[in-house]
């Protein structure tokens, strides 16, 4: 299979090994190992609890991991978590703009942490502003959007910069069909056109089967199955991932 | 009768009162708070009436003759008379400071003979004025009260009070004590105060502004853009001191035409003029009210924002900010009522130890010229800022910004499981 170089020359773009994360006596992640390839939409799927928030807070450098290790491009995200920052960008769950700001300065606000240059600045905001589609709205404050509109303007943020890797966590959580769609479109171009690598979070599986090149399976912190979402769909001869994750648990 | 109100209300009620943060904040402080202050107050007037016993007053006497010691022995049976050797008022007032007196009382030389004659006499009273508080006039009250005792006595109208002030080591003639002290009241009132409002108003922006990136997740957002993390946290409180900045500027030009605008009546009828009596800061002393005053509303702040921290939403983050409260009410009622010099010492450094009590300890020193007092005071309150900022800074720069919570019950801080 072909597989493109990443952004610093190398193939592997997240390489997690024996990730442990401890929170008083909850062990929300035990022992992941897993690796994603550069440019590639790699998907953690899983139940609420599952642990998949942790692993994406680890890798954008939120979180610091109990024991194991975690690389980035090749940068420890615990050694190395300035430089991690540098090539990533992160989509929280459910995060909001700046209500007061509007959508067009909030877009600029985060692009002025990439760039000084005002023309480079002015084409990533034009940029982020033809990939959420919010045109004139964009002049509105962001306490007037519909969480769907604020979901678009987020995502755009998170891929105008053209980072190396984008971690988003649900994505489309909450989002209706319409904006779902969207959203799930701006993705899969973005990534096609930019060979941007993605590591996202669902607990939507068939959203996940639609959209993510390679997946892993959590539950309980720990990966229960890891493959292309055909292959596991073959393996436990089900029909869609909802039905695999139900038999790798023990549901069905 | 309202469809489901009462099953709402019900509902409303168990829901705030099982929360902690709210049952402590709005509930058991304000219930410890207040006695405590109560108790700051009933401590000042006992302080102030005991001070008021001990207050040590000059008599300079110009009479020979026997009614004028009667006079001075009546007076030594509640307050302690010192006859000094001098000849005029301006020789007994830099006595004033050797004998820690408050007061000095000229008997003239026809003091006996008019007493005898039962003729009126004047005698002049001058009451040290000295910014302590709004207790201050306790001292000039009860040599009144002598007074009057002193002629039923004698013969009524007898002794005549002719009164005058001492500031800053000089004497203004005419110039009623009691109707100085009522002046004053406003300015000894009007700091705490204002002090209450701008600290607490500008904790809770604070306090409110890091909850709100925390409950929008744009808190998180920004912990993984490559900027440092120390810029965040100077990010949050340069805007939240901006505005205090602003605050406190617009309440020193509030302040200064607020005791400007005070004018009173003096014995003699005469207004009375705060700023020509000297009785306003200089424009260095204002300078010095004001930094004293932004670094205090600074470590207010860097406290603000590490409790904050500690709040999942903006609702708790405003209900732990209120647990500072105290820090700011008891110095602030403890000093309006009392002078800090009288105190026993270790309640002086309990009130010393608070950060908050010396933008109100400036307020009255910078009025009497005390320079020295409100610098070490700045110098204090900034090392104390310094050490707040440096633990914020410490906060931010760990995951501890996102998963420290405080558990309330016990009061023990714990990290926060993750919902996923």
């Amino acid at each position: 299979m072909f597989r493109r170089k990443g952004a610093l020359g190398l193939s592997v773009a997240v390489e997690a090994a024996s990730v442990v994360k401890v929170f008083g006596n909850i062990r929300a992640l035990d022992g992941l190992d897993f690796s994603v390839h550069a440019g590639e939409i790699f998907g953690l799927i899983g139940p609420n609890g599952a642990g998949k928030t942790t692993a994406l807070r680890i890798i954008s450098t939120l979180l610091l991991p109990t024991s194991g290790s975690l690389k980035v491009f090749g940068l420890d995200v615990v050694q190395s978590a300035a430089e991690v920052r540098e090539v990533i960008t992160y989509l929280p769950e459910e995060a909001g703009p700046y209500p007061n700001l509007s959508g067009w300065e909030y877009l600029e606000f985060m692009a002025k942490f990439t760039t000084k240059n005002k023309d480079e600045l002015g084409r990533i905001v034009k940029e982020a502003a033809e990939i959420c589609g919010l045109g004139e709205r964009l002049k509105d404050r962001a306490k007037t959007y519909s969480k769907g509109m604020k979901r678009r303007l987020l995502v755009a943020r998170a891929l105008m910069t053209k980072p190396k890797l984008a971690v988003l966590d649900e994505p489309t959580s909450g989002l209706d069909v319409l904006h779902s769609y969207h959203v799930r479109e701006i993705i899969k171009r973005y990534v096609r056109e930019r060979g941007v690598t993605v590591v996202l979070s669902s607990h939507n599986m068939l959203e996940v089967e639609h959209l993510c090149e390679r997946v892993v399976l959590l539950n309980k912190g720990k990966i229960v199955a890891e493959g292309k979402p055909q292959q596991l769909k073959e393996k436990f001869g089900s029909a869609n991932l909802e039905e695999v994750f139900a038999k790798v648990v023990g549901f069905a | 009768m309202l469809k489901g109100f009462g099953n709402f209300l019900l509902k409303e009620l168990k829901e705030l009162m099982r929360d902690p943060k709210i049952l402590l904040g709005m509930i058991i402080i304000p219930v410890i708070m207040f006695p405590v202050l109560g108790a700051v107050i009933n401590f000042s007037m006992q302080s102030a009436q005991e001070s008021a016993a001990k207050t040590v007053v000059l008599i300079l006497n110009h009479d020979t003759g026997g009614n004028s010691t009667e006079f001075i022995v009546y007076l030594n049976s509640s307050v302690r008379a010192l006859e000094v050797n001098v000849s005029t008022i301006d020789d007994a007032v830099p006595l004033l400071s050797t004998y820690n007196a408050s007061e000095i009382v000229e008997i003239p030389a026809n003091f006996s003979q008019n007493v005898a004659a039962k003729k009126a006499v004047y005698v002049k009273f001058y009451s040290v004025y000295s910014g302590a508080g709004i207790l201050e006039g306790i001292g000039s009250s009860l040599v009144d009260s002598l007074v009057q005792q002193f002629n039923r006595n004698v013969a009524p109208d007898v002794v005549l009070p002719e009164k005058s002030v001492i500031i800053k080591g000089k004497v203004l003639e005419g110039v009623d004590p009691r109707v100085l002290s009522t002046l004053m009241l406003s300015q000894a009132i009007a700091m705490p105060i204002t002090m209450l409002i701008l600290l607490t108003y500008s904790m809770q922006i604070a306090a409110t502004s890091v909850a709100m990136e925390k409950e929008e997740k744009t808190l998180e957002t920004v912990l993984t853009l490559p900027m440092d993390r120390f810029s965040i946290l100077m990010g949050k409180l340069s805007g939240s001191t901006i505005i205090a900045g602003v605050s406190a500027a617009a309440y020193m030009f509030g302040l200064n035409y607020y005791l400007g605008s005070f004018t009173g009546l003096t014995s003699a009828g005469a207004s009375l003029d705060l700023v020509a009596l000297g009785l306003v800061p200089s424009l260095f002393g204002y300078l010095l009210l004001g930094v004293s005053l932004f670094v205090a509303l600074l470590s207010a702040l860097a406290l603000a924002v590490i409790m904050s921290a500690f709040a999942e939403n903006v609702r708790s983050a405003q209900s732990l900010v209120s647990y500072l409260y105290p820090l700011f009410f008891v110095p602030s009622f403890a000093l309006m009522y009392l002078d800090i010099n009288v105190l026993p010492f270790w309640l002086r450094i309990v009130l010393y130890a608070i950060p908050y009590s010396h933008p109100i300890i400036a307020s009255k020193a910078v009025v009497m010229g005390d320079y020295l007092t409100v610098v070490l005071g700045i110098a204090y309150v900034a090392a104390f800022t310094l050490v707040i900022m440096y633990l914020a800074s410490r906060l931010f720069a760990t995951e501890k910004i996102l998963t420290a919570k405080l558990k309330l019950r016990g009061l023990r801080k714990r990290e926060k499981p993750l919902a996923e």
